[in-house]
């Protein structure tokens, strides 16, 4: 649920113009570190990876609204920096399809790469503490999860103002003017503005729904991994033996 | 996303006006309906604009086996509604926000070649990020081959049964990981016969 969901045209200019921009600089620095000789090798499972995120988000848990994201195990398998370059085309064929606007690509790509980059330092720093397998894999997805949900809440916060704008939109502005539950807004609006956009609400709803999600991604990413070391663990690129 | 090998079938293969239609031509009419979603916010406007996509739907005769997929985002938008308090005018914006945005986006992949909309992004975006779009567009392809394959395989391992989750939850993983580790091969051995033909990580288009 770290991926926001938004559509284009509810989250400010602002907000969204400076998410581009932190993706241009973010992609800037991050490509002074890609070795020219080791990305063209590295290409192919780059859109191996990003396709299984791709097909891993269209794989929806209605109940819980949630769907697996894989980029920790993305971030694992391709490094801190080409996993930038695997979200931000993720997002922009998510985008192509719908999931999540077009003017929310660069936030997005930038919640989904510090996921990925969190949890491949924190896979690496518990392998390295528990020489387990399972426990650094498990609380690697556990955690990075945890963080990029924390900042899409942040993200999806600091656009408060611009949602009541909106909500208030139905008052005489606009091509046509829009009647319906006006005596109510009118009455809500003296209530006071900052009642009118409810983040605890959704905070309260949002997070035990994407603890769920967590729990599930973990465990999902655990028995991958794991798969993936019996046969083929130079793609992991560990050192030492795991139990 | 199973539709998707669909879509890409509808755009090559499907004839009409909206077809025929030069690829740059869609795109430029895709960046104005994104600029119409991103300022206006009046329901009635954003209504009407959602009905000429929807005309141009229907009239430009996509696969209706398509349009089911314009209603996927907004299992997920239902969630933001919540930001407000339920308040209809705010539902409603976000709404249509969300199936303008997503009935374009379908309209213009369904009528349009991904190779086509590949090669006017490769012209102001870095080839890099050219080549891994369009190898991960060809690699979601290959997955969903290995998909089926893997389903069947899935099956006699007992599949997905809900009285045995941990059992389920196992098989999924392992279905995962398969999918993985064999789609990695398949995109090896594709990016190998790419290297062979003359592939220099940068992707030449017809007309180039």
């Amino acid at each position: 649920m770290s991926h926001i969901h938004l559509p284009d045209g509810v989250l400010p200019v602002w907000l969204w113009v400076a998410g581009f921009i932190g993706a241009i600089l973010a992609g800037v620095i991050l490509s002074k570190f890609y070795k020219r000789e080791d990305l063209s090798k590295r290409l192919p499972l780059l859109g191996m990876m990003a396709a299984a995120m791709v097909l891993g988000a269209s794989v929806e848990i209605v109940p819980i609204a949630y769907h697996v994201n894989l980029t920790v195990i993305s971030g694992i398998l391709l490094g801190p920096s080409l996993i930038f370059l695997a979200t931000l085309v993720v997002n922009v064929i998510l985008a192509l399809f719908g999931h999540g606007g077009i003017t929310v690509i660069g936030l997005n790509t930038l919640t989904l790469s510090l996921e990925g980059v969190l949890g491949y330092f924190v896979f690496h720093l518990f392998w390295r503490i528990f020489k387990k397998l399972s426990i650094a894999i498990f609380l690697a997805t556990f955690l990075a999860l945890f963080a990029s949900t924390l900042s899409m809440i942040g993200v999806v916060s600091l656009g408060t103002s611009h949602y009541e704008e909106l909500i208030h939109q139905g008052e005489g502005r606009g091509v046509f003017e829009f009647k319906l539950l006006k005596e109510k807004e009118d009455h809500q609006k003296r209530e006071g503005a900052e009642e009118e956009v409810n983040l605890k609400r959704f905070i309260t709803i949002l997070l035990p729904l994407s603890f769920l999600g967590w729990l599930l991604e973990g465990v999902i990413t655990l028995f991958i991994v794991r798969y993936i070391h019996r046969l083929r663990p130079d793609l992991l690129r560990l050192g030492g033996k795991p139990s | 996303m199973i539709q998707l090998s669909y879509l890409d079938y509808s755009a090559v293969e499907r004839k009409s006006f909206l077809h025929r239609f030069s690829p740059r031509a869609k795109l430029a009419g895709m960046g104005l309906v994104l600029l119409g979603i991103v300022t206006l916010r009046s329901v009635p406007a954003l209504f009407a604009l959602y009905v000429i996509l929807l005309l141009l739907f229907f009239l430009s005769r996509v696969p209706m086996k398509i349009f089911p997929l314009t209603f996927y985002p907004l299992i997920f938008a239902v969630l933001f509604i919540f930001i407000s308090r339920f308040q209809i005018h705010f539902i409603l914006l976000v709404f249509l926000k969300v199936l303008c945005g997503s009935t374009g986006v379908v309209l213009l992949l369904a009528t349009t070649p991904y190779p086509s909309i590949f090669s006017i992004l490769g012209r102001f975006l870095p080839s890099l990020f050219v080549v891994a779009l369009f190898l991960t567009y060809r690699s979601i392809f290959i997955l969903l081959n290995v998909l089926e394959e893997t389903q069947h395989a899935l099956y006699f391992r007992g599949g997905i049964q809900w009285r045995h989750p941990w059992r389920s939850l196992i098989n999924i993983s392992n279905a995962f990981g398969h999918l993985i580790i064999k789609g990695i091969d398949a995109s090896e051995k594709m990016y190998e016969s790419m290297v062979l033909r003359g592939f220099e990580n940068k992707i030449h288009y017809r007309g180039d």
